[in-house]
């Protein structure tokens, strides 16, 4: 496990950033997910030392996040989410004195900037100041920088955020290229479900600062059926008594009636309940879990 | 757009542990700073009173070669800790030392909050004080040129251009004044300056804090002498707490009447709370409440 970390609490003076959360990642790319304020910047920052839990802790590539982090940050690579540079630098230098910061020999830093620049698809303008450089660039840029030093492990802040679809594609690729062929961790925060279901096997999501769910999307979302349907008739009792089965149900604009279905239920009560409440079931389609369904369904939101 | 045309390939190198790990923070601000067509041009200025200096040390040791130089200007050209002292603790000076600071200082640690850049530092195995020895070692470089060195500069060519090791047995303290000094002023305007950095995403507005705060101290000092009549407003004027301790250093008689110790409390008070400040500000991550 690269990551790992238990019972973390953490607060902005009243305001519960996160409470009990407690992972296990294991190696590959791994999403977390939640909506705004969820926490997972802050678990990051944490991650990274910035913040320091107010209980709880853990490991990250088996390190202390609490004693070690000088040696977590030698070894790992940070997107940071917000754009950030050092003015009056060009890229090639700007990279370059990040390695070194990380430790890096001069030459080398000097070297590998050159490399990663180019990898990350900046090699034409890696001379251009910094401050002429469009959203885009910038984003590429602060991908070079994460890893310049060669990280066992990346930390993507919204790593898409503010990018047109191209570049967000180009950036996603890099992303799936780094994460499945070069043997680096990447944990990448976002709200952005597609983008972590392109990029991710592994997912955490948070909701309010808890942990609502995590593990391999595949399995994740097999853990209840989704079906659609339409009815006809008087829905109240019937979804009165599918929510008695602890069945989660979402209506959509067009009529749709969601129903996400607990395991081991046997599927045959819906048409029982239908019977008994006198509905008209006029369309049944057991539906594709999509991430955005599985979230839709730990974080309540649509 | 072709990516990954060369590809990703892993470093084979080994991380450094660096005895100084701020000294690429201290490396890139000098030249930063030097990337300043302005600073360029005017730093080598900032010189002049130094070559001036030595000129008079020169002149001072060559009295015969220049007969026209009669009464008091003789007594100016006596080397002794009061030339020294005069050089460092000048009010010009000063305003010289103050210039530098704005162009070197004012944007060190501003334009880090500014282009949110303390978290790639942060993120880096860099500590606290690693981030503000970086800072304060490019204010202390360009200061030690104007203050340690020249020092240093003159009492060297004083013992050259003598031709005897008269000056330094009568004063072999004197080096020990010069470092003491410089230190004290360079630490000083360190703390002072990365403080008003730190208070600001503004350089420019760092640099009319920077500017004001030193003067507004000194129009406050002369209502107040004006008012109080007594020398313990001194203590406010940040110029002449400067100018108590350096004299005190040099072993000359302190231009205010009241111990130099009252002044260098001033000094180190406004030391210890520029750095408590420093220490809240700086932050790898920007707490919003």
């Amino acid at each position: 496990m690269s990551i790992e970390v238990k019972d973390i609490h953490f607060s902005y003076g009243k305001i519960k950033a996160l409470e009990e959360v407690s992972l296990d990642l294991p190696q590959g790319a791994a999403g977390l997910l939640g909506p705004n304020g969820a926490g997972k910047s802050t678990l990051i920052r944490i991650l990274l030392g910035f913040l320091s839990a107010d209980e709880g802790g853990g490991r990250v590539l088996g390190y202390d996040i609490k004693d070690e982090q000088t040696e977590i940050r030698r070894y790992v690579g940070y997107m940071p989410e917000d754009d950030c540079f050092i003015p009056g630098l060009d890229a090639v230098s700007f990279t370059s004195y990040l390695g070194e910061l990380s430790g890096m020999p001069r030459q080398e830093a000097m070297k590998r900037a050159h490399e990663v620049l180019y990898y990350v698809g900046l090699e034409e303008s890696r001379y251009r100041n910094l401050e002429t450089y469009s959203s885009g660039m910038k984003q590429r840029l602060k991908l070079a920088q994460a890893i310049v030093h060669d990280p066992k492990l990346i930390f993507l802040d919204e790593p898409t955020s503010g990018l047109d679809p191209q570049g967000r594609n180009e950036i996603l690729e890099l992303i799936m290229d780094i994460s499945s062929k070069k043997d680096i961790q990447v944990l990448i925060s976002s709200h952005i479900l597609p983008d972590i279901e392109l990029t991710c096997k592994y997912v955490v999501i948070l909701n309010k600062g808890k942990l609502a769910a995590q593990g391999d999307i595949s399995e994740l979302k097999e853990i209840r059926d989704l079906y659609e349907m339409k009815i006809k008739g008087e829905a109240g009792g019937f979804l009165q008594k599918l929510k008695a089965l602890k069945c989660k149900v979402e209506e959509t604009e067009d009529g749709i009636l969601k129903v996400y279905w607990p395991p081991k239920q046997d599927k045959q009560e819906i048409f029982r309940i239908a019977a008994e409440e006198k509905i008209q079931l006029r369309h049944f389609v057991k539906s594709e879990t999509s991430l955005e369904d599985l979230f839709a369904q730990v974080v309540g939101v649509d | 757009m072709t990516i990954k045309e060369k590809g990703y390939s892993h470093w084979d190198g080994e991380f450094l542990v660096r005895k100084f790990p701020w000294w690429p923070i201290t490396r890139y601000g000098i030249r930063l700073t030097f990337q300043r067509k302005f600073f360029r041009l005017a730093f080598p200025l900032s010189l002049l009173p130094a070559v001036f200096f030595l000129g008079l040390i020169y002149v001072s040791e060559r009295l015969e070669d220049f007969p026209f130089l009669k009464g008091e200007i003789v007594q100016l050209l006596e080397i002794s800790p009061n030339f020294f002292k005069t050089y460092l603790t000048q009010g010009f000076m000063l305003f010289i030392m103050l210039m530098i600071v704005i162009f070197c200082g004012a944007s060190l640690i501003s334009d880090d909050l500014k282009h949110n850049s303390l978290q790639l530092y942060f993120s880096r195995p860099l500590k606290k004080k690693d981030y503000f020895l970086g800072k304060i070692a490019v204010i202390v470089f360009f200061l030690f040129i104007i203050t340690l060195i020249p020092g240093l500069v003159f009492f060297i060519m004083k013992l050259v251009f003598s031709g005897s090791l008269k000056f330094f047995l009568s004063y072999p303290w004197l080096p020990l004044s010069i470092i003491g000094y410089s230190l004290i002023l360079t630490g000083f305007f360190s703390f002072y300056t990365l403080f008003l950095s730190s208070l600001s995403k503004n350089r420019r507005l760092v640099a009319i804090l920077i500017f004001g705060i030193y003067y507004l101290s000194e129009i406050v000092y002369l209502i107040f002498r004006s008012e109080f009549r007594s020398h313990y407003v001194s203590l406010v004027s940040l110029r002449a707490n400067l100018q108590q301790v350096g004299a005190h250093i040099f072993g000359q008689k302190t231009p205010f009447d009241i111990s130099w110790i009252f002044s260098f409390l001033v000094l180190l008070g406004i030391c210890v709370f520029a750095g408590f400040i420093l220490k809240s500000k700086v932050k790898g991550v920007e707490i919003v409440k």
